[in-house]
């Protein structure tokens, strides 16, 4: 029985390492930019840029969550966790120039959650492309 | 080991507390400094308000103030809403004295209450008022019940009927949640005026802290007669009339 609940573990964890280093292709048109520039995105004090990017991928639910609410409840705003800046970095365009929405087929927020089969929400409200022009 | 007595134990408690806290205030203190500035959290300090004298205040200035307000948060342009459906965060309504048959026009919105009925009756805790007075609807959590929209005695909230898309970047709104007058509350938080009191050129509008004593809007109340709509029942509205 345990060495099965090993097996099964170790199973589960090699899904995890399997993914860790594998980026999207999509990331968005602002953040691929940055990425070029060599600018180390979602980069936290005192943790690594590959722990950083991992805390970001398991945890961007529960940061927009808790910054919605402090918006909302609390007046507080700006900083590093915003709905509309993910968008603003993460949105790609297309060939006649122009953003695709960020919730559509295959974009950013939409290739993961594909694969674990979430929908979102949030983009009944929150509009789909930065508000800037290109 | 060594039987500590009372004196010791304290000594050495406090010191290792101390080394403890300062320690730890080490550490959040760079954490936070790794973050991009957010802004404090709103406080009960300040009350925000609004004054509308009715006398000074014209039609087409109310037209001003609808149309500021729909051009700021991106209501008014739903295309399948008909009638009853149609948002209307602020409207122009008009009074008439029975006895004179005088006619005033006032720009009417939610009165952000003291004591808001539609808070009373959300069951889910959307509908809220925050620390400085500003009712708003959390749309995260309403479930598009519109019990707050039967409460309100000023029937100032709307209900979304349709898929909405574009919304501006500040105000997201989607169907089936309920909306109403926000007094421009990002702009509110920046320092600015909400949009509908910009619209407006004379002081016929004023908007501020009520709770201040050297706002305008504070001192304004204090010599001019005004006047809450429904006072009657005693909800102590942040939005004031005069001339009424
Ligand atoms: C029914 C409409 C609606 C839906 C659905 C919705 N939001 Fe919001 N959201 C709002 C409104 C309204 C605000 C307030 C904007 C303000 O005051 O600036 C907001 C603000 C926010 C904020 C803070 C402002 C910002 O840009 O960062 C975050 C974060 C956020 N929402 C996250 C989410 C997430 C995540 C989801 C999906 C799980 C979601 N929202 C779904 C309406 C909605
Ligand atoms: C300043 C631009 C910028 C902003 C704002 C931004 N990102 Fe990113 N993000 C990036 C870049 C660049 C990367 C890729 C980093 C790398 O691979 O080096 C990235 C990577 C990610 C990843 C990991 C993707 C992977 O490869 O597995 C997630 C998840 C993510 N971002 C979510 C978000 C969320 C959620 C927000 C809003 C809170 C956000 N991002 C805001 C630029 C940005
Ligand atoms: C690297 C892959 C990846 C990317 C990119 C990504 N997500 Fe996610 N997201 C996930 C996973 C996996 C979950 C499920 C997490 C869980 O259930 O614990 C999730 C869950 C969420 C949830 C919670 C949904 C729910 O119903 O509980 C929200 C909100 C969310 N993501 C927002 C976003 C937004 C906004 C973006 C684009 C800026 C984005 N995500 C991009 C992987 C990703």
């Amino acid at each position: 029985m345990n060495r099965l609940i090993i097996v099964f573990l170790s199973i589960m964890l090699s899904s995890v390492f399997a993914y860790a280093d594998q980026h999207i292709p999509n990331l968005g048109k602002k953040a691929t930019e940055f990425k070029d520039e060599g600018e180390k995105a979602h980069k936290r004090e005192g943790m690594s840029h590959a722990a950083s990017l991992i805390l970001q991928r398991k945890m961007h639910p529960e940061l927009l969550m808790h910054k919605r609410d402090k918006t909302l409840r609390q007046g507080v705003r700006g900083g590093y966790i915003q709905l509309k800046k993910c968008i603003e970095c993460h949105t790609s365009v297309d060939e006649n120039d122009e953003y695709i929405p960020i919730n559509s087929a295959d974009q950013f927020c939409s290739t993961c959650h594909q694969k674990v089969g979430i929908s979102l929400d949030c983009f009944s409200c929150h509009r789909t492309t930065p508000s800037k022009e290109i | 080991m060594k039987a500590l007595n009372r004196r010791e134990f304290i000594k050495t408690t406090t010191t290792t507390t101390a080394g403890v806290a300062i320690i730890a205030s080490g550490i959040t203190l760079t954490t936070y400094a790794a973050k991009p500035q957010e802004s404090n959290p709103v406080t009960n300090e300040k009350r925000w308000g609004m004054l509308i004298d009715t006398n000074k205040l014209t039609e087409t200035d109310i037209d001003d103030m609808i149309d500021a307000c729909q051009e700021e948060q991106g209501w008014g342009s739903e295309i399948l809403s008909t009638g009853d459906q149609k948002s209307g965060w602020i409207k122009k309504i008009k009074v008439k004295d029975t006895a004179t048959d005088r006619i005033s026009n006032l720009a009417l919105m939610c009165q952000h209450c003291e004591e808001p009925p539609c808070v009373d009756v959300c069951p889910t805790n959307a509908s809220m008022k925050r620390e400085d007075g500003i009712v708003l609807v959390d749309k995260h959590l309403c479930i598009g019940c519109r019990y707050c929209m039967m409460a309100c005695p000023y029937d100032a909230r709307s209900f979304v009927h349709e898929e909405l898309t574009n919304q501006k970047e500040h105000m997201p709104r989607g169907k089936g949640t309920v909306e109403s007058c926000t007094m421009c509350v990002h702009k509110v938080d920046k320092g600015e005026q909400p949009a509908c009191v910009e619209a407006v050129d004379s002081d016929a509008v004023i908007f501020g802290d009520l709770y201040d004593s050297n706002s305008k809007i504070n001192q304004t109340l204090k010599k001019i007669q005004s006047t809450q709509i429904r006072a009657d029942l005693n909800l102590n509205t942040a939005v004031r009339y005069s001339g009424i």
